[in-house]
């Protein structure tokens, strides 16, 4: 299933880059994407499922859980696992595009992770 | 056109974010600078001034807006057009707004109350400068409050990422003239985005060495550039062990700038924040490591090769 993947800066993703980036907390935040519940049930995955998005570039795995954002859409913040995603054509900017890519999105475990954490 | 925050806080009535969500990525934005405080001119505090977003999705900062314009992704510059358009008075569809997801009647109504405004500021984050479109979207929100101030007085200010990242444009605009992309390899600054930009130079491979200071291109850049830096010798100066130190030849610990090394922060607006050490750190600082490194290089004996004398070459 395809969706447009939005990679956001937030609060405790603020917080944990100074608390340190090997921590359980901050690879929660980094690894839990938000979707909308009705794109959840079309998948087939419940909130806190394991989902493998994958671009031209690479693949990462991500926790989804249910969000009040659009149809159609993931989003999850900036960190390692979205690095893994996107490629280094800067179209003559020297800025890659960091948002709004099309991605596929498969299931690898339909039941809840304990790791995923709950949207802001 | 733009402005410190202080005239921000005294004067702005009107104040648009597009793409960002100060609520939680400036947390203290709406309460030390835009919304809450009573100004010079806004005695009343939030009572006097009156916040829109503009973001693709409804985030914690809808909450604090008085109107929020849900754009279809990737549509801001098309948005940023027609509010152009409709400044100058010219006729624009409604299929053409449709587009966009927003009505013409909303697109109007965000229009006659930026004229109307004694004191206009439009704040513009990663959303927008980051998305499709990228500089364009970025030139054409300046571009906007430019013209409106035929009508009034409007700035644009862009929501600047956290560190010092204002800072570091700041420095090198003022003794190189250009705030990134500069190569000095002629011995003179040359200013090209897109050829001598750090991803680029790391996605084609032109760097065979590369120094990381007080950054993390390890948990942030994309893949093809990870892979360079960790193909060739990487140094990184940083109070702590981050993702890029791992794939690093050399990491210096550092004390943290502004916390155990005197310094300057500039604030978002370019306001220079000069900072005295509050602790003490067992570590250098940047500073001190980079004018070892230097005085280290400066000893070596160069590697290009000396002058040809004119006699038979060998």
């Amino acid at each position: 299933m395809r969706f447009l993947l939005m990679p956001i800066r937030s609060n405790k993703q603020g917080v944990q880059i100074n608390v340190g980036k090997d921590g359980a907390d901050y690879n929660a935040v980094v690894n839990t994407m938000q979707a909308h519940p009705d794109d959840l049930k079309e998948l087939g995955a419940a909130s806190g499922a394991t989902i493998r998005v994958r671009t031209d570039v690479g693949e990462a795995t991500f926790q989804v859980v249910e969000a009040k954002v659009s149809r159609g859409m993931l989003f999850v913040p900036y960190g390692p696992p979205t690095c893994q995603l996107y490629g280094g054509d800067t179209d003559g900017t020297g800025m890659p595009t960091s948002k709004g890519w099309e991605v596929e999105v498969e299931v690898v475990s339909r039941e809840p992770q304990a790791s995923a954490k709950e949207p802001q | 056109m733009s402005c410190t925050l202080g005239e921000v806080k005294n004067r702005a009535d009107f104040i648009i974010y597009w793409g960002g969500n100060p609520a939680e990525c400036h947390p203290r934005h709406f309460t030390r600078y835009t919304l809450t405080q009573k100004g010079k001119f806004l005695p009343r505090g939030r009572k006097d001034r009156t916040m829109v977003l503009v973001d693709i999705r409804e985030t914690m900062s809808a909450k604090a807006a008085d109107i929020f314009l849900q754009v279809r992704p990737g549509k801001d510059f098309e948005v940023i057009t027609i509010l152009r358009a409709l400044v100058k008075n010219q006729k624009v569809s409604a299929e053409a707004c449709a587009e966009t997801g927003l009505t013409l009647e909303q697109l109007q109504d965000l229009v006659n109350r930026m004229k109307a405004a004694k004191f206009g500021v439009l704040f513009f984050g990663m959303g927008l400068s980051m998305t499709r479109g990228k500089h364009m979207n970025s030139a054409a929100a300046l571009t906007l409050a430019t013209e409106l101030n035929a009508f009034t007085k409007f700035v644009a200010m862009p929501m600047r990422g956290h560190g010092n990242v204002t800072g570091a444009d700041v420095v090198m605009r003022y003794t190189l003239s250009y705030p990134f992309g500069i190569n000095m390899s002629r011995g003179y600054p040359r200013f090209n985005p897109g050829e001598y930009s750090t991803i680029d130079l790391l996605v084609r491979g032109d760097t065979d060495a590369t120094i990381v200071i007080g950054a993390d291109p390890g948990a942030t850049m994309p893949k093809p550039a990870i892979e360079h830096l960790r193909r060739t010798p990487t140094i990184v100066l940083d109070p702590k062990v981050t993702h890029t130190s791992r794939l690093s030849r050399v990491h210096f610990t550092t004390a943290p700038a502004g916390i155990s090394a005197p310094g300057t922060a500039y604030r978002m607006d370019e306001v220079p924040m000069p900072l005295r050490p509050a602790l003490e750190s067992p570590y250098l600082s940047d500073e001190e490591v980079l004018k070892k490194i230097v005085a280290a290089v400066q000893r070596r004996p160069g590697w290009y090769p000396k002058p040809h004398s004119g006699g038979p070459v060998a």
